[in-house]
C-alpha cells in the first residue's frame, strides 16, 4: 500500500500543477470587480432568478405572516401562523415521517446508484446497454411510472403479490400497512431516480486515471482494495455533493406519497410537502402553508451550510 | 371601459385595413355590454357535449346581445384555484363540487349572488335542501346547484346474479350489506364491498354512514360547533367495517383509494358494492366504457335511520366580478343549468339533444324546485330517458323517504381528513381500536373547529 500511496502523490501534484497553468487563481479574474458589461451579461440571469426565484421566496416569507383569501387585502397576523403550525399534531407526525423517509432513502437510495455505477463501469461488454437500462426509468413520466407502481403494489390484483403468491411468500400489504408503506415508497423512488445519479457517478468514475488501477493491479491489490483506495477517494467530492442533494431532495418528497398513498395509511406517509399541499389547496390556508414552507427552507439552508462546512476539508483533501 | 376603448381602436385599425367598415360598426357593442368567462366547457374528447355547450353559448348570446361569453374547458382543480384566483384568471362562473362551497364562503372566495338569484324565475319555489349547500351561515346565497344527487349504494348487478343474490332486491340495511359482501366474496372471489378512504372521501362516506345511524359529524354546543362523531353511531360504522375486513375477510385488501379509484375498479367489475351517487353512471359509461346492464344503484342503506348526504356540483361566481358581470353570470347559470329544471320546453330540448348524443338522460337527481314546478319537467325527461330506468328503481323508491342531512357546517374538510385516518386504521390494521381512532380524530378536530370559529 505504501508503494501505491507513493505512486499516487506525484500524480496528484502533477495534476494540480497542470490545472494551475490553465486556470489562473480566482482573485486575478475578479480583481477589477464587475464592469457594466458584466452586469449587462448577468442581467437576464438576475431577472429570471429574481422573478421566478427570489421574489416568490420573499413573497412566501411575507405570506407566512399574513392571513389572506387572495381576494381582500391580506391581514397581518404576526407569528400566528407559526403558532398554529406548532399546535398542529400532524406537524410532528409529518416531521417524523419525513425523517424516516430521509433515513430509508439514504440507507437504500444512496448506495444503490453508487453500486450500480461501479457495476456498469466494471463491465467490459454491454456497458452501453446497461447504461440505457439503468437510465430508462428516468425517461418514463413520473406520474405514469407511479401509477404503474400503484398497480404493482395492489394487494388484491397487483403484480408483486401475484409473484409472491407463486413463490409462496405472499401476500404482503405493501402500501396498506403503516410498517411497510414508507419502505415501499422508498423502493419506488429509488427505482425512479437512480438512473440520473448513476450517470453522474459514471462520469466521475471515467475521470479516475486508469494508470492508478494498473498500478494497483501490479501491486496485487484486490478489487475491494482498488475500490477503497483508488475509486472512492476520487469519487469523494461527487459523493458528498450527491449526498447533500439527496438529503435536500428527500426532504422535499411529494409526488410519490401524493400519487401512491395520499399520506395514508393513518397519516404514516404524510410528508412535509404533502402537508403544505393540504394546508394550501385542501384547507385554503395559504398563510400556514407559507409558514411551513419558510420553516422547511430555513432548516434545509441551515443543514446545507453545516454540512458543507463540516465536509469542506474532507472533500478537498 | 378600457376594454371598450381597446375594442374601438382595434375596430378602427381593422377598418382601415379591411374595407368592410360597415361590418365593424354593426358589431359595435352597446353601452351596457359585458363580457364574462364561464368554465365547464366539455373537453374536445367529449365532442358532442362540447358542441352542445357551444350551441347554448351561441343561443344565450342571441337572447342577450349585451352579454358576450368566453367559454373555457377548465374544471375545478384545488391545486390551481388559488393561483388563478390571485392572478385574476379565474372564470366569472366556475363549477365546484358540493363539498367546496362552505370553505369558499368562509374565506369569501365566491360572490354573494342573493339579489341576482331572487330575480330569477321561480326563485320563490326553490327546494330548500337543493339550495342549502350554496347558502352561507348568514343566510345569503353564494352558489346555485347544477347537479345534485343523494348518496346511495351502487352495486354490480351481474356479480349479484353470479353470487346468487337478487339484483332487484339490493341491501336495505348495513347488516344486509355485510351479508351480501360475504356471499359475493365466497361465491365469486371478488371483494364484496369497497370503502373509499383517501382524499377526504373516507371521512365523507363515514359521515354519510354515521347519518344513517342517527349520528352527526358536528353538533352545536353553546353556539359553537364541536365534534360529534365520537357519540356512538360512527363507532358502530367503524366496528362493522372492521368486522367485514378482518372477521369476514370479504372486502379485499386494497384500502387506500379515493372515490374515483373505487369507481374505476367498480366499472372494471372488481367490486361488488360501494357508496356513490347515481351520477357515477355517467362516468361508468362514458369514461370507463362500463356495461349499462351491470350498473345497479339503491338508496343509502339504513343503520336505523333513513338519511343520506348530498353530492354533486354547484355554480359559483368569482368574487372579483363586478355588478354587471355578476348579473350576467347568474343569467348564464339560469340559462344553462336551471332552466331545463323548471321549463318543460327547455327540458325537452336538452333531453332530446343529450339522448341523441348518447349522454345519459333519466338518472334520478335531487330536484331543484318544488313539486309543482318540477313534476312536469321530470315527466318530459322520463320520455327521453336512455338509461336502464329499472336499475335505478330501488334508488328512487328508497331516497323518497330519506332525510337529506347537510355537510358538517364548520371546517368539513378537516373533519373528513381526520376521519380518513380512522377509516384507514380499521381497514389496514387488525389491532386498530375503532373507539381509540375516533377519540384521536376528535382530539385532532376539536382545536381546528375552535380556531375556525374565532
Amino acid at each position: 500500500m505504501t508503494e501505491l500511496q507513493q505512486r499516487q502523490t506525484p500524480t496528484r501534484a502533477a495534476d494540480t500543477a497542470t490545472r494551475s497553468a490553465y486556470h489562473p487563481p480566482q482573485r486575478r479574474r475578479f480583481r477589477r470587480g464587475f464592469g457594466l458589461g458584466g452586469l449587462i451579461t448577468l442581467l437576464p440571469l438576475l431577472l429570471v432568478f429574481g422573478i421566478f426565484g427570489w421574489w416568490p421566496i420573499g413573497q412566501s416569507v411575507v405570506l407566512s405572516l399574513q392571513q389572506t383569501n387572495l381576494v381582500d387585502p391580506p391581514a397581518w397576523v404576526g407569528i400566528d401562523n407559526f403558532r398554529y403550525l406548532f399546535a398542529d399534531p400532524l406537524l410532528w407526525t409529518t416531521l417524523r415521517n419525513t425523517a424516516w423517509f430521509v433515513v430509508l432513502a439514504l440507507l437504500f437510495g444512496f448506495p444503490v446508484p453508487v453500486l450500480l455505477a461501479l457495476f456498469v463501469s466494471e463491465l467490459r461488454r454491454l456497458g452501453g446497454v446497461f447504461r440505457v437500462l439503468v437510465y430508462l426509468p428516468v425517461l418514463v413520466p413520473p406520474v405514469v411510472a407511479l401509477l404503474l407502481w400503484k398497480w404493482f403494489y395492489d394487494p388484491d390484483f397487483g403484480l408483486f403479490n401475484q409473484v409472491l403468491d407463486v413463490v409462496g411468500l405472499g401476500p404482503s400489504p405493501w402500501l396498506q400497512s403503516t410498517a411497510t408503506a414508507m419502505p415501499s415508497l422508498v423502493l419506488a423512488t429509488t427505482w425512479a431516480h437512480a438512473g440520473s445519479t448513476v450517470l453522474i457517478y459514471l462520469a466521475a468514475l471515467a475521470s479516475v486515471p486508469s494508470e492508478l488501477y494498473e498500478a494497483a493491479e501490479i501491486d496485487g491489490a484486490s478489487i475491494w482494495r482498488r475500490l477503497w483506495h483508488v475509486t472512492l477517494p476520487h469519487l469523494r467530492g461527487v459523493l458528498l455533493i450527491m449526498l447533500l442533494l439527496q438529503i435536500i431532495g428527500t426532504f422535499q418528497i411529494f409526488t410519490e406519497p401524493f400519487i401512491l398513498t395520499d399520506g395514508g395509511p393513518e397519516d404514516s406517509t404524510v410528508t412535509i410537502l404533502l402537508l403544505i399541499y393540504r394546508y394550501a389547496f385542501l384547507n385554503g390556508d395559504y398563510g400556514m402553508a407559507a409558514a411551513l414552507s419558510v420553516m422547511l427552507a430555513i432548516v434545509l439552508a441551515t443543514l446545507s451550510a453545516v454540512y458543507l462546512r463540516l465536509t469542506r476539508k474532507w472533500s478537498t483533501t | 371601459m378600457r376594454a371598450r376603448w381597446v375594442r374601438i381602436v382595434a375596430c378602427g385599425v381593422a377598418g382601415a385595413l379591411v374595407p368592410a367598415l360597415a361590418a365593424c360598426s354593426a358589431s359595435e357593442p352597446a353601452d351596457n355590454a359585458v363580457t364574462i368567462t364561464v368554465a365547464d366547457l366539455p373537453p374536445t374528447t367529449q365532442a358532442k357535449s362540447r358542441q352542445q355547450f357551444l350551441d347554448q353559448v351561441a343561443a344565450f348570446e342571441r337572447d342577450n346581445p349585451n352579454i358576450k361569453i368566453n367559454a373555457t374547458d377548465s374544471q375545478w382543480e384545488a391545486k390551481t384555484f388559488a393561483a388563478r384566483l390571485a392572478g385574476g384568471q379565474l372564470e366569472t362562473v366556475f363549477i365546484v363540487p358540493l363539498t367546496e362551497p362552505p370553505g369558499l364562503i368562509k374565506r369569501r372566495q365566491v360572490a354573494d349572488i342573493t339579489d341576482e338569484t331572487r330575480a330569477l324565475p321561480h326563485a320563490d319555489k326553490f327546494e330548500n335542501r337543493a339550495l342549502k349547500p350554496g347558502t352561507g351561515p348568514d343566510g345569503r346565497i353564494y352558489g346555485l346547484p347544477t347537479s345534485e344527487w343523494a348518496l346511495g349504494l351502487t352495486y354490480n348487478r351481474q356479480i349479484f346474479t353470479k353470487a346468487g343474490l337478487d339484483p332487484d332486491k339490493p341491501p336495505k340495511t348495513w347488516d344486509e350489506v355485510r351479508l351480501a359482501a360475504k356471499t359475493i366474496f365466497e361465491k365469486t372471489g371478488i371483494p364484496g364491498y369497497a370503502q373509499p378512504t383517501t382524499n377526504n372521501t373516507g371521512g365523507w362516506t363515514l359521515t354519510a354512514m354515521t347519518y344513517t345511524h342517527g349520528g352527526r359529524a358536528e353538533k352545536e354546543v353553546d353556539g359553537k360547533q364541536v365534534p360529534a362523531f365520537n357519540d356512538g353511531p360512527a363507532l358502530q360504522v367503524l366496528e362493522r367495517l372492521k368486522a367485514m375486513r378482518w372477521e369476514d375477510d370479504s372486502i379485499g385488501r386494497q384500502h387506500l383509494r379515493n372515490g374515483a379509484d373505487v369507481l374505476k375498479d367498480f366499472s372494471a367489475g372488481r367490486i361488488g358494492m360501494t357508496i356513490a351517487t347515481p351520477s357515477t353512471y355517467g362516468d361508468h359509461i362514458t369514461k370507463y366504457n362500463g356495461d349499462p346492464a351491470m350498473f345497479g344503484v339503491t338508496a343509502l342503506p339504513s343503520g336505523g335511520t333513513s338519511a343520506t348526504l348530498l353530492g354533486g356540483k354547484m355554480a359559483v361566481v368569482s368574487p372579483k366580478a363586478g355588478t354587471a358581470e355578476r348579473a350576467a353570470a347568474v343569467k348564464w347559470i339560469d340559462f344553462r343549468y336551471l332552466r331545463p329544471k323548471y321549463d318543460t320546453a327547455a327540458a325537452e330540448e336538452r333531453a332530446k339533444a343529450n339522448a341523441a348524443d348518447d349522454i345519459p338522460v333519466g338518472i334520478p337527481a335531487v330536484p331543484f324546485y318544488q313539486a309543482q314546478v318540477v313534476d312536469p319537467v321530470l315527466e318530459v325527461e322520463r320520455r327521453h330517458a336512455n338509461v336502464p330506468l329499472n336499475n335505478f328503481k330501488p334508488y328512487t323508491a328508497g331516497v323518497a323517504t330519506q332525510d337529506y342531512i347537510p355537510e358538517p357546517p364548520v371546517a368539513g374538510q378537516d373533519v373528513y381528513a381526520a376521519l380518513d385516518v380512522a377509516v384507514q386504521a380499521v381497514l389496514t390494521r387488525k389491532d386498530a381500536d375503532p373507539a381509540t381512532e375516533l377519540r384521536n380524530a376528535e382530539e385532532k378536530v376539536a382545536p381546528i373547529l375552535e380556531r375556525a370559529q374565532r
